[in-house]
């Protein structure tokens, strides 16, 4: 797929310069996004959701959290978060974050795979953006999973990075999350070569979803119990859509469709910021919030 | 969901009533066109994508089912007719010792546990989309589930003959060859959506058969790490090759089994897994109805065969 980044380069150029000249005067000004663009063909008779939000503030809100993820598993996997020229200039401090004491050749295996796959979901996204890519924020990977295993009722405090099963309930807070981010975003953004790209990032993310889901199972009924009372603590904080996971259950979708949640950006929020506060711009993950225009919970 | 599926149904009416303005276009465009493919690929609505999608949902539900409890979508009340008619549908080719003999005779409860899940999960997607189609809604088409197989195994060299009904590894080599389809298929639908809501839907179904997907790749891959004799990776990445071979664009489906990673240093020292199905950048492969037609008819260039005997039923076919 060579020429996908130059098309979408070009394709954001005239949003990008927007998004780069004034997105401040952009959030204080609303409806203004539709000044600046073409209106091909018939007027649209429905509005977006939020007409002040365009693709690329969508995009950049995609790349906080594969930042996340990729800080997650890149320092699960090798004991090294992501490299200066894939944070971006000014990138946030990582809080925590080792390599996992793998004991088998497998469990490896699936580490560097997820922990390649999301590399190169931020390297995608970064690319797609060019010049408004947003840098990486600030990212903790230690104080976040004591409060979510306090919250959840696991226990004061928890490392996913001690073994390979703890790993896997890290990974579990994180994948399902991802596959209703992507899938609430999908129908906001406008341009269907992004739309294309959410897509195919969403289902890579449900690939990984089931994977982990399928490999907490194998690790036994303790870790089955964490990962529901973490299923449980999402639930709360973003809006329901879970699934708890059981031998009949590893799909995580709408029980009377069988078709995957979403979750709008709030509710996404919500979580990684581990708050149902409307208004919170920070927390959990991200101590100083995500970079970008999307960053506040609205519930 | 009462509200949701209202609002679908809206939309197929919607875009059926633009299909029959559109249509009649098409019969204008092909005096002056010869009757192009491009011109006829834009007559397509939503209701001719989620009706191609409804097809590919009657395969999976039929296998599924056959495979967790041996009867056929419609002898557990599923509706298969035309429309919102329960009975209709075409007919289902199985082995010759019968439907009931298709039950796969589980030794692992995990296993059977998954065929379960999934064979109710297609059959809620079929459920959904006749709801949404309503009376536009296609009748199940004829399908075949054992020459199909035995036509698959040969053409992917994997032997003269393939029951995806025998055990447990069967079952999930059988379930293999659709999973991957169902994600590049809705993925490539996706984006020809012109409703919003459908788009949503179609994305969800989309990310449940990827779930599917990585259910059975990492199970799959499991038991071939516990047992490398076995040859079970291998088995999948010919269907994977099969697959390739016939959508007709290349070596774009990955097989099971690892490839060299870099991660973030700076040489490709990490052997990983390919649990994932996905392109250099990661993000799912997408294919066109076409493609996907090619593949599930096996052959290049056919309006029928392999799976649907008689082709698909609907405008995309």
């Amino acid at each position: 797929m060579p020429n996908v980044d130059d098309l979408i380069s070009k394709a954001l150029s005239r949003r990008i310069f927007m998004v780069g000249a004034g997105s401040a005067a952009a959030l204080a000004a609303v409806g203004c996004q539709n000044h600046f663009q073409p209106q091909p063909g018939p007027p649209v008779t429905t509005p977006p959701t939020n007409p002040t939000l365009t693709d690329a503030d969508y995009l950049n809100f995609a790349l906080n959290l594969e930042y996340l993820e990729a800080s997650y598993y890149l320092f699960a996997a090798t004991g090294s978060g992501l490299s200066a020229t894939d944070s971006g200039s000014g990138a946030g401090k990582v809080t925590g974050g080792a390599q996992v004491p793998f004991s088998s050749a497998i469990q490896m295996e699936y580490a560097y795979e997820i922990a390649q796959d999301e590399l190169n979901h931020v390297r995608f996204l970064r690319s797609a953006l060019g010049s408004a890519a947003v840098s990486a924020p600030a990212i903790d990977l230690t104080n976040s999973f004591n409060a979510a295993a306090m919250a959840a009722g696991i226990g004061a405090s928890f490392n996913p990075f001690a073994s390979f099963d703890a790993f896997l309930v890290g990974a579990f807070v994180f994948e399902d999350v991802g596959v209703t981010a992507y899938h609430g975003a999908a129908p906001l953004l406008t341009n269907t070569t992004y739309l294309g790209a959410a897509a195919g990032i969403m289902g890579v993310e449900a690939y990984h979803a089931a994977e982990v889901r399928a490999l907490v199972l194998q690790a036994g009924a303790t870790y089955v119990g964490y990962a529901n009372q973490i299923s449980a603590l999402r639930a709360t904080l973003g809006g329901g859509n879970e699934t708890t996971l059981s031998a009949t259950t590893v799909v995580a979708c709408d029980p009377t469709t069988a078709i995957a949640f979403s979750r709008t950006p709030s509710q996404v929020l919500q979580i990684v910021y581990a708050t149902a506060t409307i208004g919170a711009t920070s927390g959990g993950f991200f101590p100083s919030g995500l970079n970008g225009n999307i960053k506040t919970t609205a519930g | 969901m009462a509200t949701t599926e209202t609002q679908v149904l809206d939309e197929v009416i919607a875009s059926s009533r633009r299909r029959m303005v559109m249509m009649g276009g098409t019969a204008l465009a092909g005096l002056f066109l010869g009757g192009s493919t491009k011109a006829e690929a834009a007559t397509l609505t939503d209701a001719d994508y989620l009706n191609f999608a409804l097809n590919l949902e009657y395969l999976e539900a039929e296998f599924y089912t056959l495979a967790s409890v041996g009867k056929t979508i419609d002898q557990i009340g599923l509706g298969v007719g035309a429309g919102t008619a329960a009975t209709g549908g075409g007919t289902v080719t199985v082995k010759p010792t019968g439907v009931a003999s298709c039950q796969v005779p589980f030794t692992i409860p995990a296993v059977m546990n998954y065929a379960t899940e999934i064979a109710s999960e297609e059959q809620k997607h079929v459920t959904f989309l006749r709801g949404a189609l309503g009376s536009s809604a296609v009748a199940q088409p004829n399908i075949d589930l054992y020459n199909s197989f035995n036509a698959a195994a040969a053409a992917a060299g994997i032997g003269p003959a393939f029951d995806p009904f025998a055990s447990d590894v069967a079952f999930l080599l059988g379930s293999y060859i659709f999973e991957d389809v169902g994600v590049t298929a809705y993925h490539g639908a996706a984006g020809a959506l012109t409703s919003k809501t459908n788009l949503l839907a179609a994305a969800g179904i989309l990310a449940v058969e990827a779930y599917h997907a990585g259910l059975i790749r990492t199970v799959l891959y499991g038991m071939d790490q516990a047992n490398p004799a076995a040859g079970i990776a291998a088995t999948a990445t010919k269907i994977s090759n099969l697959r390739s071979l016939l959508d007709g664009t290349g070596n774009d489906d990955i097989g099971l089994g690892t490839t060299m990673d870099e991660l973030n240093g700076a040489s490709a020292t990490f052997t990983a897994s390919t649990i994932v199905n996905a392109d250099s950048n990661t993000i799912c492969f997408s294919r066109t109805a076409q493609q996907v037609l090619n593949i599930v008819y096996a052959s290049p260039s056919g309006t029928k065969g392999g799976f649907f005997p008689n082709g698909l039923n609907g405008n995309v076919s």
